[in-house]
């Protein structure tokens, strides 16, 4: 684990911040850097992000799991949408608002009944969310926009921003720039609140109803209250999640969110590590670079990228990720000693129980 | 009247789904999230063979075995190393395994629909000038499914190996105690499965639905949801809930629109499991402590 979970670990609010600010400033000065089409790559990924961590937060952290993000995702999405397309004006921090109540809503529609079910009654249900919630989109054509979606410019770039910038392309480069910090930054706020759940009340009773609910109960946890709990926050991240990414994709339309959506975010989820900050922020790194891997594999591998099998190459190298990441090292990338680590680390005469776990 | 037999048509598929899914969460207790895809790429395997002038009843049989030998290599190579692991786990890899099926497929045989040429004809019916929804197909359809559920039936209930493969599911110990190789009965329960599996998506693929790769998707998350209304360790509840979802979908589709049909499913699970958590058809009493 980098420095700066290490960091968070310590349970002050202030190393929290400390931590997470440093973490977005950084990223904020990687974006000065990069290409713009690499700064659109990582704003994607920090909304892509928010989402992951949601899922990582339900699936790692209350033990229920979720197919259903992409739905939540939609919502969200849809929601923002349908207010930002009509009201263009609105300021950016209540369409965030709407999409966060919006997918927390929907999380509790869907959790009232899903808290009573297990593992895979609770993957299925979710799954038959997702996959019910495109169609429904494509069904109110007058207020979704059907299959060509809602055209969405909220997100414009300031004056003083634009005039940092010279050159032919200064306008496009100035957007590429602005949106990606903007995202970076709204995760960075994200990413602050989770940590600051984890820690919470909340987090500590998800913790013990996952591991024992007998336990949990007799301590006076109330055992549903708090499952629906994780399904109403993890579905809220997902819901702003979604709309950010539809903001920054300049649409909401129903392709954008498509069952194999739940499944990447599962692996992107898995890949990084289950139930930790550093894995969200990973799964997030991993989804903006997916597009240019796997462009690499086709070129290593001289598959034509315009062939079938280099259209789905992306699909194949993510399924098979996830079940090797799952068989092998079911705790993620994040679990994975580093080997130069090992030898520089100092030897405590005590493992502490979460290592030996 | 004509909506029924287009609900029956429909539910038999969606208790073929859920009949193979029961059968391999009596024996293991997973939740098998590639079933329809697994389907579909013996489908391809099979079916497109008729393009090598191999004959239609022939590729059928080919399709069958092939998703037979696909569901037995899946649980010895994907499944066996995770039994005894947190629930999660088999489920997240078979959500891995739904997604590199579905990229392959797409690679090798492209997306576009391939509409295989059916023994029987699609025309409807027609009496006293109004179309009835049964054609011969989907006559053929209903017939088959039905066969194929009373011969699961059959064996499990009157065969040697049936009485094996349902004792290990109830008591593993015991069996294997009493001579059972216990094992063997789990893979033998992943073939038999994804030999259903694979003549629902014979059938799905035969039908005007066609061959693509997401063919199954909405079919498995009906026939999932038909399971869960059953309670997921009934076959006689698998059966009666596939037709309960396609009934309901056939209905919403002419009455309302195709695109809330998914919806109509969904509802049905929520209510069922609101007044019997553990599933209409199970016995088991709830676990709660």
């Amino acid at each position: 684990m980098s420095w700066w979970t290490t960091l968070i670990k310590q349970e002050t609010t202030r190393s929290r911040v400390l931590a997470v600010t440093l973490l977005t400033l950084l990223t904020l000065a990687i974006t000065f850097i990069l290409p713009p089409v690499a700064d659109s790559e990582l704003a994607g990924g920090a909304a892509i992000a928010i989402v992951i961590l949601g899922l990582s937060w339900l699936i790692g952290w209350s033990g229920q799991i979720s197919l259903g993000n992409s739905g939540f995702m939609a919502v969200g999405a849809y929601a923002a949408g349908i207010w930002a397309h009509h009201h263009t004006t609105t300021p950016l921090l209540f369409t965030f608002v709407l999409a966060i109540v919006a997918g927390g809503l929907s999380g509790l529609v869907i959790a009232i009944p899903s808290t009573r079910l297990r593992g895979p009654y609770l993957a299925g249900m979710t799954l038959a969310f997702s996959a019910a919630i495109t169609p429904l989109a494509q069904n109110f054509t007058s207020v979704t926009g059907g299959e060509g979606g809602l055209f969405l410019n909220s997100l414009v770039t300031p004056h003083w921003f634009t005039n940092l910038f010279s050159g032919p392309n200064a306008a496009i480069d100035a957007n590429a720039q602005w949106t990606a910090d903007l995202a970076v930054v709204v995760a960075g706020v994200m990413f602050f609140i989770m940590a600051n759940l984890f820690h919470s009340r909340v987090g500590r009773a998800m913790r013990l109803v996952r591991d024992n609910e007998v336990a949990a109960e007799l301590m006076g946890v109330h055992l549903s209250r708090t499952r629906t709990m994780a399904f109403v926050i993890a579905a809220a991240f997902a819901g702003l999640g979604g709309a950010l990414y539809s903001l920054l994709e300049a649409s909401v339309r129903p392709e954008t969110f498509p069952l194999t959506l739940s499944i990447t975010l599962l692996t992107l989820m898995v890949l990084g590590g289950i139930g930790t900050l550093s894995g969200a922020v990973l799964g997030g790194i991993i989804f903006s670079f997916s597009a240019t891997l796997v462009a690499h594999v086709n070129s290593l591998t001289g598959v034509n990228p315009t062939s079938n099998v280099g259209a789905n190459m992306q699909g194949i190298i993510f399924g098979v990720l996830l079940i090797v990441t799952m068989l092998f090292a079911p705790r993620g990338l994040v679990s994975v000693k580093n080997p130069l680590r090992r030898l520089f680390r100092a030897r405590p005469l005590m493992r502490s129980a979460k290592e030996v776990h | 009247m004509h909506n029924i037999f287009g609900g029956l048509a429909q539910g038999v598929i969606y208790s073929l789904v859920a009949l193979s899914l029961v059968i391999i969460w009596q024996s293991t207790h997973v939740l098998n999230f590639a079933q329809g895809a697994m389907g579909m790429f013996a489908t391809y395997i099979g079916m497109t063979e008729i393009d090598r002038g191999l004959g239609y009843w022939w590729c059928v049989v080919l399709s069958v075995l092939v998703g037979m030998a696909l569901g037995g290599a899946t649980e010895r190579v994907l499944i066996r190393p995770l039994y005894g692991k947190p629930e999660i786990n088999p489920i997240v890899v078979m959500v891995g395994f739904l997604g590199v099926l579905e990229a392959l497929a797409a690679a090798i045989w492209t997306s576009t629909t391939r509409n295989i040429t059916e023994p029987f004809s699609q025309i409807y019916y027609q009496s006293h000038g109004h179309l009835v929804f049964l054609s011969p197909f989907v006559i053929f359809q209903i017939l088959l499914a039905m066969g194929i559920m009373l011969t699961i039936a059959a064996l499990f209930r009157f065969t040697k190996l049936g009485l094996q493969l349902r004792a290990s599911a109830l008591a593993p110990e015991v069996s294997r105690l009493l001579g059972v190789r216990v094992s063997r009965m789990l893979t033998i329960g992943w073939i038999l499965s994804a030999g259903v599996g694979a003549i629902a998506a014979v059938i799905v693929a035969s039908g005007s639905f066609g061959l693509f790769p997401t063919n199954m998707d909405g079919i498995f998350v009906a026939g999932f949801i038909a399971a869960a209304v059953g309670g997921l360790e009934s076959p006689i509840g698998a059966v009666a809930g596939g037709l309960l979802i396609g009934l309901a979908e056939q209905f919403i589709l002419a009455y309302w629109s195709p695109n809330v049909a998914p919806l109509g499913g969904i509802i049905i699970l929520v209510v069922a499991l609101m007044i019997r958590p553990q599933g209409l058809f199970s016995k088991n009493v709830s676990r709660r402590v």
